[in-house]
């Protein structure tokens, strides 16, 4: 096996509720529900002024209030919460450039590497708390152990403002006595069945025999077992070796003309291509992706190199790709499209004798543990057009600037959002 | 050990080998420089155990002898002298004092027999060569060397002949620059690598007058100017096979003003991302567009008109890498020969020339 790992799983302690109540200070120490405010949506987040009354997110608004009659909704704010997210995910990438983004409030960071600069694990968690603190004002709870999936236990042992580590030596004494349901991936009907046959703790869990775990967990028996006993190793995905960028849009109503189903395309290529340049990425396939109204669903894609970050080139592919289809479908009314890129890369420097840099081309110098430092991860997009829209839209929101070819044949819609308007 | 001679006499012998005087020594003995005073002859020695310096001069040698004592103090008080002032140097028990007009100092010493030397190369090579020659070698190709690398046999220079060309060639693995010269006279093959320290030491030593005597050994490389005597160790590993990683016929070529070219990508290369350096060359019948952008998403846009009769093609590079091989490169036209944006572009003199640059593009 290989040498011991450092990961820490940070988590925000109610994080749309705590910016809510960072916000607006009236809200303090209030039963805050984030969530729909006509009562009928469910509960986004709460904070752990209501948690106390039994009141959890994605509960109905309406359940949650029966509860606690007296919790204050507030209508969630997204934009605000993606922009405190982005401060915190700012706060990681300085200790570490493998950071595992899971939401917008939940990260996996591998800060193996970062031990030498930054400290022990629990001192860099320490550090991260303490400069999202700084930043935001809002607290966050730290796990550090030597896998994901004890890291995330460990987070969420000592909620909210916590910093909890699991040392190699403790994963049986920490685990063991847990719930089977802290467990990922156990839901309620499986751990009802597991407290059916005895196992409450993942002690109980990790010793069953396979006689008892067998027919509820198949050839997953040895998985689920492994887990139990604090056994994972799923590397962290740093978000730039993320498999595929996708955007996609489910429409109010089918659309039937090719004029129509291209626009849709070209807003959706912008979208995705906007993503990709932000996260200095270059992708070599393009996957399309069409729902009929009947919900048959195809996916039709095509490499091709060199790898690229142009929305442009994006878009005439996605287009060749969605005409495709259509010359198999004419008549065929399309309620959802998407436009993926897959293949992705950090924009690099190529190299000349084959290898990245760091690797040895011969046998005689084996140092490859290099200090290669990361892949660059850089340049410039295909078109100069795609940058400007880029910062355009950073200045001014997502509606700001709208391609023509997205119009459609309707025209802009007047509402108020499109920044492109017919004069009359 | 007591000399007399003229501040200039010392200052410049000081000056030529003080550079590998290293200031945070493992030894220290080697913040120290050995001065051996003999015949009519003062020889001053500094190294760091990978390259040594000899600067020789003459003197009034009334007693003749050898010490070491620290290399920056001593340069810096003949340095603070002043002009033409005479200058007396004498060993006193385990001080040496050194006196001029109303000054006088005292400084530590260690005794000689502990410095490091290197005597005998056991030279299996010996070229000479003019000092412009060597200097040229050098100066087209240093740049490309490699810097710390873990493959340490790119931190330096390759230096090799095969009997009737002398070459160097450098590369950091992203690039690469190669140059050679005809040899006057016949000589053996060999294949060695310069470290890095050592081809930068050599750059300042050599002027562009006089000959130079190249000798080179198993272990060490030797060069003669005048009174300095450079010697440095080699670097013991195996340079990468250069020769086929430089395209030989590249299919699309682009020929352009040569200083048109470089303050066209040095403008772009302001907005270019300050630590990847990318710059996007589109090309067009006749016409090379320039783009770079940064993090900041601001934006240069450069065309420069240039000679170019293919297709249609994008690649991307580190802005640096071209500019470097656009300085080097002699002429007031330069050759691009290009491939695909996956593949190397080969930059020299249009037509040939004896310097040869590789650069491999960045997947933009």
């Amino acid at each position: 096996m290989s040498a011991p790992r450092a990961i820490l799983h940070v988590d925000m302690d109610a994080f749309y509720a705590s910016v809510e109540m960072h916000d607006r200070p009236e809200l303090r120490g209030l039963p805050v529900i984030v969530g729909g405010t006509s009562g009928r949506g469910v509960v986004a987040a709460a904070s752990y002024e209501v948690r106390r009354y039994g009141v959890h997110s994605a509960m109905p608004v309406r359940e949650a209030l029966a509860r606690c009659p007296h919790a204050v909704c507030v209508k969630p704010r997204m934009e605000r919460y993606k922009e405190v997210s982005q401060s915190v995910f700012e706060v990681f990438h300085e200790f570490t450039p493998l950071v595992e983004g899971l939401s917008l409030d939940e990260a996996y960071l591998d800060v193996t590497g970062s031990r030498r600069l930054h400290g022990e694990p629990a001192v860099i968690a320490a550090a991260i708390k303490a400069r999202i603190r700084e930043r935001t004002g809002l607290t966050a709870s730290v796990g550090a152990a030597h896998n994901k999936l004890l890291a995330k236990i460990a987070s969420d042992l000592k909620k909210p403002d916590g910093l909890c580590t699991i040392a190699p030596d403790e994963v049986a004494r920490v685990l063991d006595p847990l719930p089977i349901r802290r467990l990922h991936g156990i839901g309620p009907k499986t751990a009802t069945r597991l407290e059916e046959c005895g196992l409450h703790t993942l002690g109980q869990l990790r010793a069953a025999p396979d006689a008892v775990l067998w027919p509820l967990f198949g050839k997953h028996t040895q998985n689920v077992r492994d887990r139990a006993a604090g056994i994972d190793e799923r590397p962290v995905e740093a978000d730039w070796q993320e498999k595929q960028v996708s955007a996609e849009e489910t429409f109010d109503v089918d659309l039937k003309r090719a004029a129509d189903m291209h626009a849709e395309l070209a807003k959706l290529a912008d979208r995705v291509g906007v993503r990709l340049r932000a996260k200095e990425l270059t992708a070599s396939t393009v996957v399309v992706k069409i729902r009929r109204r009947d919900f048959a669903t195809y996916t039709r894609s095509r490499s091709f190199a060199p790898a690229t970050q142009d929305t442009g080139a994006v878009l005439k592919i996605a287009r060749e790709l969605l005409d495709g289809w259509l010359a198999e479908q004419p008549r065929a009314a399309v309620r959802l499209l998407g436009v993926g890129l897959a293949s992705l890369a950090p924009a690099v420097q190529l190299d000349l004798f084959g290898q990245p840099a760091g690797d040895a081309p011969t046998p005689r110098s084996e140092a490859t543990a290099a200090p290669a430092g990361l892949p660059p991860a850089a340049g410039r997009a295909g078109a100069k057009l795609d940058p400007t829209l880029d910062r355009i839209r950073e200045k001014f929101g997502d509606a700001s600037v709208t391609r023509a070819s997205s119009l459609g044949r309707g025209g802009p819609k007047e509402d108020g959002f499109t920044g492109v308007r017919r004069r009359s | 050990m007591k000399l007399v001679c003229d501040r200039e006499q010392i200052l410049g012998p000081l000056q030529a080998v003080i550079g590998v005087v290293e200031r945070r020594q493992t030894m220290p003995i080697l913040a120290n420089v050995l001065l051996v005073a003999k015949n009519g002859r003062l020889s001053i020695t500094a190294t760091d155990l990978e390259v040594e310096l000899v600067a020789a001069t003459d003197v009034n040698v009334q007693q003749g002898g050898e010490i070491t004592v620290p290399g920056r103090k001593l340069l810096d008080i003949v340095k603070a002298l002043p002009d033409k002032v005479g200058v007396t140097l004498a060993l006193d028990g385990d001080r040496m004092t050194v006196r001029a007009g109303k000054s006088r100092f005292t400084l530590t010493t260690l005794p000689a027999t502990d410095f490091p030397v290197v005597d005998e190369i056991n030279a299996q090579l010996k070229v000479d060569l003019d000092q412009s020659a060597l200097r040229r070698l050098l100066d087209k190709t240093h740049f490309s060397m490699a810097q710390q690398d873990v493959r340490y046999y790119l931190n330096g220079m390759l230096l090799e002949t095969d009997g009737k060309m002398l070459r160097t060639v450098a590369t950091d693995g992203h690039r690469l620059a190669l140059c050679e010269m005809e040899l006057d006279s016949r000589s053996g093959a060999q294949q060695v690598i310069v470290p890095r320290k050592g081809v930068l030491e050599l750059q300042r030593l050599i002027g562009d007058e006089g000959a130079v005597a190249v000798q080179v050994g198993s272990n060490h490389i030797r060069v003669e100017l005048g009174d300095i005597r450079f010697t440095s160790k080699l670097i013991d590993g195996r340079f990468p096979e250069y020769g086929r990683v430089i395209p030989a016929t590249p299919p699309r070529t682009v020929t352009a003003d040569r200083d048109a070219l470089r303050r066209a990508l040095q403008r772009a290369a302001i907005l270019s991302n300050e630590k990847y350096r990318g710059v996007r060359l589109a090309l067009k019948p006749n016409l090379l567009t320039i783009t770079a952008h940064n993090p900041e998403q601001e934006e240069a846009e450069e065309e420069v008109e240039v000679t170019y009769a293919g297709d249609e093609m994008e690649v991307g590079f580190n802005v640096n890498y071209l500019l470097d091989a656009l300085s080097a490169v002699d002429g007031a036209e330069v050759e691009v020969g290009l491939t695909d944006s996956n593949s190397s572009c080969l930059v020299r003199a249009p037509g040939g020339g004896n310097a040869k640059y590789v650069v491999m593009p960045m997947r933009l």
